[in-house]
């Protein structure tokens, strides 16, 4: 019994021992090999800089003809480092190195790992090598049962980009339930130019899902070459088309589309009338200013409240709109007005004019008055009981209708 | 040959400096380097650099609190500095603006566009 409580003492010292030194020697291991690499970087670093920033036709002469086993992860962690940092040649370059050492070509294969993360992890890395040769490869991975393996794909298609990137992407923007609209879309929008004519050519073909999708990376690419296409598009027979052309219209910005515009404010659809008054106001119109007027009178206030953020952003022009408009017969109209001009702070430049003299103090006093009589004197009130200029609130409380009866009694 | 330009580079992440570093010795500059707010500043004035490129977020203090600190030390207010950020945003590009910076280049950036901001700022009349 005594020998047995002895023997087992000794193998349990003894397990812990070993445990002890595996682990001991693993961690020095690990730590000799971080040395190792810290020491191999070191070398490799300036040499894979010194290929990016020249024009060596090829890395390997700077890497002494042939790359190393013991050397491949360490060039490779460099690489992939350097390329997500710069753009430009650079950035094309350290591609290209990927590419020649043969890195592409195991991210290729690696995509078709039983391994999902590993999956993942090569579309990726073929995304930072923006290698031309990974369509093909990438498209398959589009298909991918793991969502993340998906998107990786998409997004690594989208960094290389190229017509043959494209097609797929759209696809993807009709299936909503298999990927995320919006990443689909900021990817193809940051593609750029290029995703215009195929986006205009596949539109016929794409589910209303994908066709506003599509609409809203036009306005994003701020592509001239898209404007007359957007423009036909305010015709569409489907008012979410015609809506999003207009919002696209006012994203890119340029006087060609107002004719367009213009008469999309005259649209049955109000969602299409409050897009084409927000654009119109992005695009400075001033020839708009009395069509954006009467929407001041739109029986929808997103209509209304477009329109008067578009005469605000008209310029002087567009102000005299709104001033004239406080006086209109319809109520929503004034009342629009009002709250601009406002909150604009265009009330308040006018209520400090009431220090001045002739034609100047007499136009603020006119702007008062309508305030007054359309029953928005709420600012005004608080500009008559706190504002710097003792003249401004003498003035204010002569024109204000109750605190001109207090001061009377 | 005249004396190298030199160049103070603020950069926390050691991937980033080393291949600003590498790329602005590659054209023949003279690069010092510090890893955080705290030190560039100090560096600034002992090493009198030329230029000096700063990313936004660092330790202890940051590319903002970097060029206030420059801007209001008389010895080196007039080093043209610029911004080097991932943050593309519209405000800390007109905030890094206002606050002084010469200019502001967002990462990843391009090699040679940044190269051509570094000229431009150390010729003789560009300040």
């Amino acid at each position: 019994m005594h020998r047995l409580l002895i023997a087992s003492i000794l193998v349990v010292a003894l397990v812990f021992v070993a445990l002890t030194l595996v682990i001991v020697t693993a961690k020095a291991w690990r730590e000799i090999r971080e040395r190792v690499r810290r020491a191999k970087r070191r070398v490799l670093e300036p040499i894979v800089l010194g290929y990016a920033h020249g024009n060596a036709a090829s890395i390997l002469p700077a890497l002494g003809g042939r790359l190393a086993t013991a050397d491949r992860g360490v060039v490779e962690e460099i690489l992939l480092d350097h390329v997500q940092r710069v753009r430009g040649i650079e950035r094309e370059r350290l591609g290209k190195a990927l590419d020649e050492l043969g890195y592409v070509d195991r991210y290729l294969a690696g995509l078709k790992s039983p391994r999902w993360w590993k999956r993942a992890e090569s579309a990726e890395n073929l995304g930072l090598a923006g290698s031309s040769r990974a369509t093909a490869g990438l498209l398959v991975a589009l298909e991918d049962p793991s969502y993340e393996v998906r998107l990786r794909a998409a997004k690594a298609l989208g960094a290389i980009g190229g017509r043959a990137a494209v097609a797929p992407l759209l696809r993807a923007l009709s299936e909503p339930n298999r990927w995320s609209t919006i990443r689909i879309a900021d990817l193809l929008s940051q593609m750029g130019r290029p995703v215009v004519d195929e986006l205009i050519a596949a539109f016929p073909t794409l589910n209303l899902h994908a066709k506003l999708a599509a609409l809203d990376i036009l306005g994003r690419v701020h592509s001239l070459d898209a404007v007359p296409w957007l423009n036909a598009r305010l015709a569409d027979g489907d008012a979410d088309v015609r809506s999003r052309s207009a919002a696209a219209l006012g994203a890119i910005g340029v006087v060609d589309s107002a004719p367009a515009l213009r008469q999309a404010l005259g649209d049955p659809a109000w969602p299409v009338r409050a897009m084409a008054a927000k654009s119109l106001g992005k695009i400075h119109d001033a020839e708009a200013i009395p069509l954006l007027c009467a929407a001041l009178r739109d029986r929808e206030w997103w209509v209304r409240a477009n329109a008067a953020e578009a005469l605000k952003l008209a310029g002087p022009m567009g102000i005299e709109a709104l001033e004239g408009m406080l006086d209109d017969a319809d109520l929503y109209a004034k009342h629009q007005a009002c709250l601009m001009l406002e909150e604009s702070g265009i009330l308040d430049r006018r209520v400090a004019q009431l220090a001045s003299s002739g034609a100047v103090r007499d136009a603020a006093e006119s702007i008062v008055r309508s305030f007054v009589q359309a029953g928005q004197d709420g600012r005004l009130r608080e500009l008559a009981a706190g504002h710097a200029e003792p003249k401004v609130r003498k003035a204010l409380a002569r024109l204000l209708p109750e605190q001109a009866e207090e001061a009377a009694r | 040959m005249g004396v190298a330009k030199r160049i103070l580079v603020a950069e926390d992440d050691p991937v980033t400096c080393r291949f600003v570093v590498s790329l602005l010795e590659d054209k023949g500059y003279e690069v010092v380097v510090a890893e955080d707010g705290e030190r560039a500043a100090s560096v600034a004035v002992d090493a009198r650099p030329d230029l000096i490129v700063s990313d936004l977020v660092m330790p202890y203090r940051d590319g903002f609190e970097l060029l206030r600190a420059i801007r209001n030390d008389e010895r080196i207010k007039r080093t043209p500095l610029i911004l080097l950020s991932m943050r593309d945003r519209e405000e800390d590009i007109v905030r890094g603006f206002e606050q002084g910076a010469d200019d502001y280049v967002v990462k990843p950036f391009n090699a040679r566009e940044f190269l051509a901001r570094v000229r431009k700022l150390l010729e003789p009349r560009s300040r």
